[in-house]
């Protein structure tokens, strides 16, 4: 078998398998109230609250911006357990012990998360139509859908880095949280960027998700994808960049665990 | 060309103590250890916790950078030609953790096979098999979450043998496994001996080193203190005699007083439940059971035996006592 036919199958078998072996809310009660319920909750909350608490933006604002951020379920905390899991099984010295080409094995424990992150943004939306009355009639559905593809992607980028993270920290849940609270604040999601302190607009235009949310409210407003585009790829440059950060740190941590002798005890 | 070589291997770990002032401290684990395996030879490591067996297997199968010395795997070196050996070699720690629980026995295989590109139709063939040989044929499909340790121990070793490795390193493979989840592994090694597989196995049980290892290298504190046949070091012990003595609580004072009596060449102490067996080596045989029940005047004795010497006693006589 060649090298690259065995690296694709080792790519989606390893997607496949990972997600059912370690993702934490692959049962179904879990999985209902953390990725339907979870995201009504917030959608609602932050819709009544910036409605009817602040008298800046319309509810289509928080309601496009929550139900894309949900995205980042998937691609933070998802792709993050999908790594730490490892750890938590001891399966690390074993996978480390193998052949394997480690890009391909470390890549392969995003894709099912894209696709899920995808799916529960689609959740989010028919949460945004159904109860609160989000106007989608002026929208292309396929450029939308390409913005929430591309979107998940870049977020799933930054769960890869944290999951690196996750290796060498036993508090894998603080980083997960800390990430996912800063992008509601920091990526457009609920402020407005431009409202925000020049040092923090900064930081959002780092971040993934700040050009899929705004671009998705652009969508939903009219335009087409040809005017998103920019923006699009520079938020696929922004996930390449994490996916790189995020894989470089595996290789640093498995190296490091190799003269420390730290394998077993990550 | 031998298939394992091994010459002069060091390992220290370092550790930091103390939290304002942090000082470094040293461990040696392997303290400049030497030896070959053979090609098909099952090989045991022998020794005490902490000996080193372990961190040995880690840097034998390239999870672990030696701090000195070289080893060589089917002519490869573990720290630089560590990809060529990974394909060579398949290796189980003791213990239950490092299978995905939530994946059948199949799914674990197939994940693992794929992660040794191996080929879809081998892997379709071997799997199998292999649950054929480990016996879990009929509890290949479900998940391993309901496995028992001697179960998922038995699918470690079908994990292991996916690619059809030249080389085995099992660590201790039937740690913590009842008498019967034993002596299945134990006859599933045999099986993988006949196979003309060159096995590197740790234990604890003498008894399983005796009746499997064609060699045996003894490890105490980093170093190999025998290395030889299971009858060699038996040879060794063969001018003494084993007195067992049932006890009920022995201090530690009488302990030394027994250590100190001038025929006594070693004594071990091995824990039953509310009781105590120790073990006496001496040349005297049963002549020194009447000193060594005065010895032990002050304290509850009950059954004692005299019997030839065993491996274990071989182990014993060479760690020191320590067990």
């Amino acid at each position: 078998m060649s090298k690259v036919i065995a690296n694709i199958r080792l790519f989606f078998q390893g997607a496949v398998l990972s997600y059912i072996a370690l993702f934490a809310w692959l049962r179904p009660s879990t999985y209902i109230a953390t990725k339907v319920v979870g995201p009504l909750a917030q959608i609602l909350f932050f819709t009544l609250m910036g409605k009817f608490g602040t008298s800046g933006e319309s509810a289509d604002f928080y309601i496009i911006g929550n139900a894309i951020q949900i995205t980042a379920l998937s691609g933070i905390y998802g792709v993050t357990f999908s790594l730490a899991g490892d750890r938590w099984n001891g399966t690390l010295p074993y996978l480390f012990g193998t052949p394997a080409n480690r890009m391909t094995m470390f890549l392969g424990r995003a894709v099912i998360h894209i696709i899920d992150g995808m799916f529960g943004v689609l959740i989010g939306f028919t949460w945004g139509v159904t109860l609160l009355g989000l106007d989608l009639s002026n929208t292309d559905p396929w450029a939308l859908i390409l913005v929430i593809a591309v979107t998940t992607f870049s977020t799933s980028g930054l769960g890869l880095m944290l999951g690196s993270l996750s290796l060498i920290t036993r508090n894998v849940m603080f980083i997960n949280n800390t990430a996912y609270f800063l992008l509601l604040v920091l990526s457009g999601s609920n402020i407005a960027i431009d409202r925000l302190p020049s040092a923090l607009q900064a930081i959002s235009n780092v971040l993934p998700l700040t050009r899929g949310i705004a671009s998705a409210r652009a969508i939903i407003d009219g335009a087409t994808f040809r005017d998103v585009r920019p923006a699009m790829l520079e938020e696929i440059g922004i996930g390449i960049i994490y996916i790189m950060f995020g894989y470089v740190l595996f290789r640093w941590i498995e190296v490091l665990a190799k003269r420390r002798g730290t394998l077993e005890a990550m | 060309m031998n298939t394992i070589e091994v010459r002069d291997l060091r390992r220290i770990y370092k550790t930091t103590v103390g939290v304002v002032r942090r000082k470094i401290k040293e461990v040696v684990a392997v303290d400049g250890i030497t030896f070959d395996v053979n090609r098909g030879e099952l090989f045991g490591l022998l020794g005490p916790n902490g000996a080193g067996k372990t961190t040995m297997i880690k840097m034998l199968t390239t999870l672990l950078i030696p701090t000195d010395g070289t080893a060589n795997i089917l002519g490869y070196d573990v720290v630089h030609q560590a990809n060529a050996i990974r394909s060579r070699i398949g290796f189980i720690f003791g213990g239950e953790r490092g299978l995905y629980w939530r994946l059948s026995g199949i799914d674990n295989l197939r994940y693992f096979a794929s992660l040794y590109h191996v080929d879809p139709e081998v892997t379709m063939k071997r799997i199998p098999q292999l649950l054929e040989l480990v016996g879990l044929s009929d509890r290949g499909d479900e998940k391993v979450e309901g496995y028992s340790r001697g179960m998922k121990q038995r699918l470690h070793i079908a994990r292991t043998l996916l690619h059809d490795p030249e080389i085995l390193f099992l660590d201790e493979p039937t740690m913590g496994l009842d008498p019967v989840g034993g002596r299945e592994i134990r006859q599933v090694i045999r099986d993988l001996q006949s196979e003309k597989k060159t096995i590197l196995l740790t234990t604890h049980y003498m008894f399983e080193a005796d009746a499997l290892c064609e060699r045996v290298a003894v490890i105490d504190q980093g170093r190999i203190v025998a290395l030889d046949t299971p009858e060699a070091l038996k040879q060794g012990v063969s001018d003494l005699s084993v007195i067992e003595i049932e006890v009920f609580g022995v201090p530690e004072e009488v302990m030394n007083q027994i250590r100190n009596l001038p025929f006594v060449d070693t004594v071990s102490v091995e824990d039953l439940d509310q009781k105590q067996a120790l073990h006496v080596h001496s040349a005297k045989g049963s002549e020194a059971i009447p000193p060594l029940l005065s010895a032990l005047e002050s304290v509850r004795v009950g059954k004692v035996t005299v019997r030839e010497p065993t491996l274990e006693d071989a182990y014993v006589r060479l760690v020191g006592g320590k067990v």
